[in-house]
């Protein structure tokens, strides 16, 4: 990875506040030049962007069709001692 | 006074004592979010609603095993996330390669000199062509991409929740995140009229 590369990952994670201890010099460093703030500045226009689609809504009947395939179903019961899963059939999600 | 978190268990430890409409409560509370998630991975609207209703109906079956040791949305995340995956191989479908966003990102350059020309960044317009590039940068994302920037910008989770909601170290969740934003902030930066520093 280039060093700009590296650099623009450091203020990515400081801008989730996600920093690790030791790189937080690094990207408030990089944060004073015009590449980082623009950096800075697009990352969170991103956000913001996102955060403003609502994201497809549920059709009127959704609560009342899943209620009822809910209440067909056997209780879940008491927790066992075995180590909480994801139901079955869930595999892991790949690393990319 | 109990936290989110702390509320979620004591409906769980309901639900798993046996009181059903427990489950509903939870259902009411996550299904909007659940979907907004799995909207994201899965585009067609009835085809997400279907993902999202076996997940719940996933969560409820494999509830006697969650003992709180996580948060309950993150371990609904991951089955969603999980179901929403399986279903897309399923349907012989696959996330785009990062080769593909790369096409995509190309395309984009086009409508960004369109936008240079209205030169009124305040407008509505600008402020569509700018959601638009950046929702359809986020749709050809690689799915581990798409689904880490999502649970992080949409969903507000800590890069700790995601490495568990995605099964993953924290280190990779910060890649993939980085990875997210920089084909997204390819696509922006021209209606932005920003310099691309990248090459510097």
């Amino acid at each position: 990875m280039d060093t700009h590369k590296k650099i623009r990952e450091h203020i990515s994670a400081f801008a989730d506040g996600a920093s690790a201890a030791a790189d937080v010099d690094l990207a408030l460093a990089a944060l004073q030049g015009d590449d980082g703030r623009q950096t800075w500045a697009l990352y969170h226009h991103i956000g913001d962007v996102l955060r403003v689609d609502p994201g497809p809504p549920l059709s009127p009947g959704f609560a009342a069709s899943l209620a009822a395939r809910v209440a067909a179903e056997p209780l879940p019961g008491k927790r066992t001692v075995n180590a909480e899963a994801p139901a079955v059939g869930v595999v892991p999600v790949a690393s990319a | 006074m109990t936290n989110e978190r702390e509320s979620d268990q004591v409906l769980v430890a309901r639900v798993q004592a046996g009181e059903r409409q427990a489950f509903d409560l939870l259902v009411a509370k996550y299904q909007r979010r659940l979907m907004r998630l799995v909207g994201r991975l899965v585009h067609d609207q009835a085809e997400a609603e279907d993902v999202v209703q076996e997940t719940f109906i996933k969560a409820f079956r494999a509830l006697r095993h969650f003992r709180g040791d996580s948060a309950f949305y993150t371990w609904l995340y991951r089955i969603g996330i999980n179901t929403a995956k399986n279903f897309l191989v399923t349907q012989g479908r696959r996330a785009p390669t990062s080769t593909e966003a790369d096409a995509e990102r190309a395309e984009g350059f086009e409508d960004a000199d369109n936008l240079r020309d209205i030169n009124t960044p305040e407008s509505v317009m600008a402020s569509k062509q700018i959601a638009y590039t950046v929702n359809a940068a986020m749709e050809a994302l690689p799915l581990e991409l798409r689904t880490a920037i999502v649970l992080r910008e949409i969903e507000g989770l800590s890069y700790e929740e995601i490495s568990e909601v995605m099964a993953c170290p924290i280190g990779t969740v910060r890649s993939r995140i980085f990875r997210a934003r920089e084909v997204i902030a390819d696509k922006l930066r021209p209606l932005l009229d920003m310099p691309d520093n990248k090459r510097k």
